[in-house]
């Protein structure tokens, strides 16, 4: 399994600034995915991203299907006002229980908390994510709740 | 952000000119709303786009009403009103349960002691519970007898307890069906308890929940029985319960495990001994009746059980052996129910106002617009829909009322996780998403998981349903999905002025062709996915007898549905009903022997699985899907054959069709069909214009279509993930134009319905419209054609 850049490494500015692009790109588009628009916000021609940076690739992909650790739960984005506001929210885990707000920012557009998310994941998440050394009983049984695995 | 404190619902979907529509609505907080008769015309909020369209109806129902609070009581369960039978002094309780959610998390919505069987409240009474930390617990009056090992979850278990008025014993029995090498034993618990049964007068026999309070005030009255609320509501599957009026022994709660045995040849009593026979108060049978609401009493008194909120039926008992899938071959392998604690059928909340619809008023899609002075609002949509016979267009709209049921009320955006990798990014919750994620009881959509983990295989619609709403955008497209993106297509229509009727699944369900062969032409959604087998049978009746099929989205046709027979008394198309069997896109999977309808007994799953191939419909059928972006189009040459070349009339072949739209920014996006004449599309079927090779990794091809786990399915390497837009002639006149893309509606009103999608649905909208049959195809098209077998271009330029 890949490994999470380190913090300080030419790899990490990469994605970040690649990510950061593609997101910059999407603005405008009614959906959202880490591929460059040449125009912005019009799908017609696309690339870049995740098609063609390897490592983003794999990143991205371990972030959408990992748990945090340390008992946290995932990111999501809470639209506060249609069309008009978006903050970053974090999920309960819990049945009844609804997601809280992460941080305090208040976003304009749906597509820049997407590029935030991924910075704070790439805080969170341990250069050895998912690798036998963190290892928990959890491993042996679905200890989630989630209906798309 | 709202606290979404208006919420309501309607008594029906479809309603006829001259009939009256109820309605029914929570206005928690504000003292008065107000209400709005609208005709909906667009739902999609996107500035780019046309924006929310709306226009006020004159109706005698709009004014201003007094708020109140109304709520769901949610959650599954059983009962007998109170009878002098079941206030005992002594007795015997036993039942096999399958427990899902043994011990919650604390915060967990509905934390605390689940009741499993019992006639107890507040302290008086007898019941058997699982208690908040996962023991078995019996409970006479207020004293409480418990092991002390923590119930297994997911595992079936033989529960007992005898209490005897004389000596004052209890004995509490725990018997696991499965015990593992390390699995320490679990005694009888015995205890003196040495009290008098408080048998409290009004309080039911209840099983899968205890009862929380009898209560006169306004809440109360949406419980069922009206003003006793329930409480503790069990999650998980309980089989055989029986009730006796004496402390059995061990030896004889064994041979009670047979129940009541009225079938005995030589009959003299109610089974199964003669002893046994004089203590009974109870035997339920819950695989008698599967498909009612009744838990069928076997014994002396014929107490059936009244099964509330419709709890999933069908199941395996603790006794099923794998030989029979199907519960009606095996009945006594189905005695389970699975009760869950969000199980919902009906809202059961009072009626606010009602709308006698004009006799004159015309079938469109319609919405009642609530608000309040503070801000407050909620859209309840509906549709007037002509009388069978009494059509007022030659073009109709259908409706995908079955499909907006599966998807009532979603929480894939709060409980899956696991949904990043479908949308390729992360989730974005709306208003509606916040509050359902703290309001279980409003129930989750067949999508989803109930609150227990299993899957949600019945979806109601006597509730209010968020997720049928206007301004609402969607977490797989950031975008409208369902209801508000066939706003889309309505808003073209208008637009283009177009004269049309709208029919629901429900009308096509029930009238069968009758309801269809009064139109030249009929529209479906955007994602038509979930379908009665009546309404396959009409769409190909219909289009057999020279009907005309567009078929504007994707995804159609895929699963087995059905409307609960149970429900027939209170409307057409109450509770609906899908299994999620062993192939198909599924965001659950039904467990072994459990695949086979409650309601109709008919097998579930996909469709294709019945034999009923998707592609057959209308020409098309689901390839692939992803969530990211969507893409565009680009003719064939088959799109220059004169059978279908004035459908491209005043388009370039060198266009791209559809670059540009509401739903992932392009015609070509979500889910996509394609055309597979070994998967049922007629073997003459024309491939007009596809986007194959321009969809994102996001994308992937469906499982059913794939029997290993692979590299190489993904949407910039598999040559069928794509869509094909496709035409074919069916019988008599008639045809299936398939646009294969759930976003494709989403470019129709793009550019103020000036782009090239929306010149060729009009092309095809206005041939199809006109009255008669189609002109007949060229002869040199009538031809034999293989399924497997055609004559590839290659071969055709090598002669």
């Amino acid at each position: 399994m890949i490994r999470i850049p380190k913090k300080g490494t030419p790899e990490r500015a990469r994605l970040i600034a690649e990510h950061k692009a593609c997101i910059e790109s999407m603005k405008g588009v009614p959906g959202c995915t880490i591929l460059r628009c040449e125009t912005p916000g019009d799908i017609t021609k696309v690339s870049g991203g995740i098609h063609e940076d390897i490592l983003l690739n794999r990143v991205l992909l371990r972030m959408r299907a990992a748990m945090p650790k340390n008992g946290k739960r995932k990111l999501v984005v809470i639209c506060t006002e249609p069309d008009k506001s978006w903050r970053i929210g974090r999920l309960s885990g819990v049945r009844g229980v609804p997601p809280t707000f992460a941080t305090d920012k208040l976003y304009d557009n749906e597509q820049d908390p997407q590029h935030d998310i991924f910075l704070m994941r790439l805080d969170e998440m341990e250069e050895v994510d998912g690798m036998p050394e963190q290892f928990n009983e959890g491993w042996k049984r679905r200890d989630d709740h989630w209906t798309v695995t | 952000m709202g606290a979404m404190r208006l919420t309501g619902y309607a008594d029906a979907f479809g309603v006829n000119p001259g009939k009256t529509i109820k309605f029914y609505v929570n206005c928690d907080g504000p003292k008065k709303y107000k209400t709005e008769v609208m005709k909906m015309i667009n739902g999609d909020t996107n500035p780019r786009g046309p924006g929310l369209v709306e226009r006020l109806i004159s109706a005698d129902c709009n004014g201003e009403y007094n708020g109140r609070k109304q709520v769901i009581h949610s959650g599954s369960y059983g009962y007998v009103t109170d009878r002098p039978q079941l206030n005992l002094e002594s007795f015997t309780m036993q039942c096999w349960i399958w427990p899902t959610t043994p011990k919650t998390h604390p915060k967990y919505w509905r934390h605390g002691a689940q009741g499993l069987m019992g006639k107890w409240c507040n302290g008086k009474g007898y019941g058997l519970f699982i208690n908040e930390n996962g023991y078995i617990e019996l409970r006479v009056n207020d004293k409480k007898v418990a092991t002390d090992v923590q119930v297994r979850d997911h595992a079936w278990h033989f529960i007992a307890a005898t209490y005897d008025a004389e000596t004052g014993e209890a004995v509490l029995y725990h018997e696991p069906q499965i015990v593992y090498a390390l699995d320490p034993s679990i005694p009888p618990v015995k205890s003196k308890l040495g009290v008098k049964i408080q048998n409290a007068a009004g309080v039911p026999f209840t099983v899968a929940c205890y009862t929380g309070s009898l209560d006169d005030g306004p809440l109360a009255k949406s419980s069922k029985p009206a003003g006793i609320v329930m409480a503790g509501h069990y999650n998980g599957k309980i089989d055989s319960p029986r009730l006796c009026k004496k402390a059995l022994s061990r030896q004889d709660i064994e041979t009670m495990k047979l129940g009541a045995q009225p079938g005995l040849t030589e009959r003299r009593h109610c089974g199964p001994n003669g002893d046994l026979a004089g203590v009974i108060v109870g035997s339920w049978d819950f695989s008698d009746g599967i498909n009612t609401l009744v838990g069928r009493d076997h014994g002396p008194y014929v107490y059936d059980l009244e099964i509330v909120n419709c709890p999933t039926r069908a199941m395996t008992g603790h006794n099923f052996s794998g030989h029979n899938f199907d519960w009606k071959h095996a009945p006594k392998e189905y005695g389970a129910i699975h009760f869950h604690d969000d199980d919902v059928d009906d809202a059961r909340w009072q009626v606010d106002f009602e709308w006698e619809v004009p006799a004159d008023q015309p079938s469109a899609c319609y919405a009642v617009k609530l608000t309040t002075a503070e801000g407050d609002e909620d859209y309840i949509p509906f549709w007037v829909v002509p009388e069978c016979g009494k059509a007022t267009a030659k073009i109709a709209f259908m409706v995908p009322t079955i499909s907006y049921m599966a998807y009532a009320n979603e929480h894939l955006a709060n409980n899956a996780g696991g949904a990043e990798l479908l949308v390729y990014r992360v989730p974005i919750m709306q208003d509606q998403n916040m509050f359902l994620s703290e309001h279980r009881e409003y129930g989750g959509s067949i999508y989803d998981t109930h609150t227990d983990g299993s899957g949600i295989c019945l979806s109601s619609r006597l509730r209010p349903i968020l997720s049928i709403r206007p301004k609402y955008d969607h977490f797989l497209m950031q975008a409208p999905w369902q209801y508000p993106a066939d706003l889309h297509l309505i808003c073209w229509l208008e637009t283009m002025g177009y004269k049309y009727d709208c029919i629901t699944d429900e009308d096509v369900t029930y009238d069968g062709l009758a309801r269809l062969e009064q139109y030249n032409v009929i529209i479906t959604g955007s994602h038509p996915e979930h379908n009665t087998g009546p309404q396959l049978d009409a769409l190909h009746n219909y289009t057999q007898r020279g009907g005309r099929l567009m078929y504007m989205g994707a995804d159609a046709w895929y699963w087995v549905h059905s409307f609960h027979p149970a429900y027939d008394g209170l409307g057409r198309g109450i509770v609906t009903e899908m299994r999620r069997c062993e192939s198909g896109i599924r965001t659950w999977r039904a467990d072994p022997g459990e695949y086979y309808h409650q309601g109709t007994g008919e097998l579930g799953g996909m469709w294709r699985y019945r034999g009923r191939y998707l592609h057959s419909v209308a020409g098309t059928g689901m390839s692939s899907e992803g969530f990211d972006i969507s893409s565009y189009y680009t003719r064939t040459y088959e799109s220059n054959d004169t059978r279908v070349s004035w459908a491209f009339e005043g388009i370039g072949y060198d266009e791209k069709l559809g670059n540009f739209g509401f739903v992932g920014g392009g015609a070509a996006g979500t889910e996509l069909d394609i055309v597979d004449t070994m998967l049922g599309s007629p073997p003459h079927t024309l491939v007009v214009a596809t986007s194959a090779g321009r969809h994102t990794e996001a994308y992937l091809l469906v499982m059913e279509d794939y029997g290993f786990s692979q590299q190489g399915i993904d949407g910039t390497q598999h040559p069928r993930v794509r869509s094909d837009i496709a035409y074919h002639e069916t019988p008599n006149g008639g045809a299936c134009f398939a646009f294969s893309s759930i976003a494709f509606c989403g470019s129709l009103p793009w550019n103020n319905c000036d782009n090239n999608i929306s010149k060729l649905v009009g092309n095809v909208l206005t041939r199809f419209a006109k009255d008669g049959p189609l002109p007949p195809p060229p002869k040199e098209a009538f031809k034999h054609r293989g399924r497997a077998d055609y004559e590839p271009a290659s071969l055709k330029t090598a002669e």
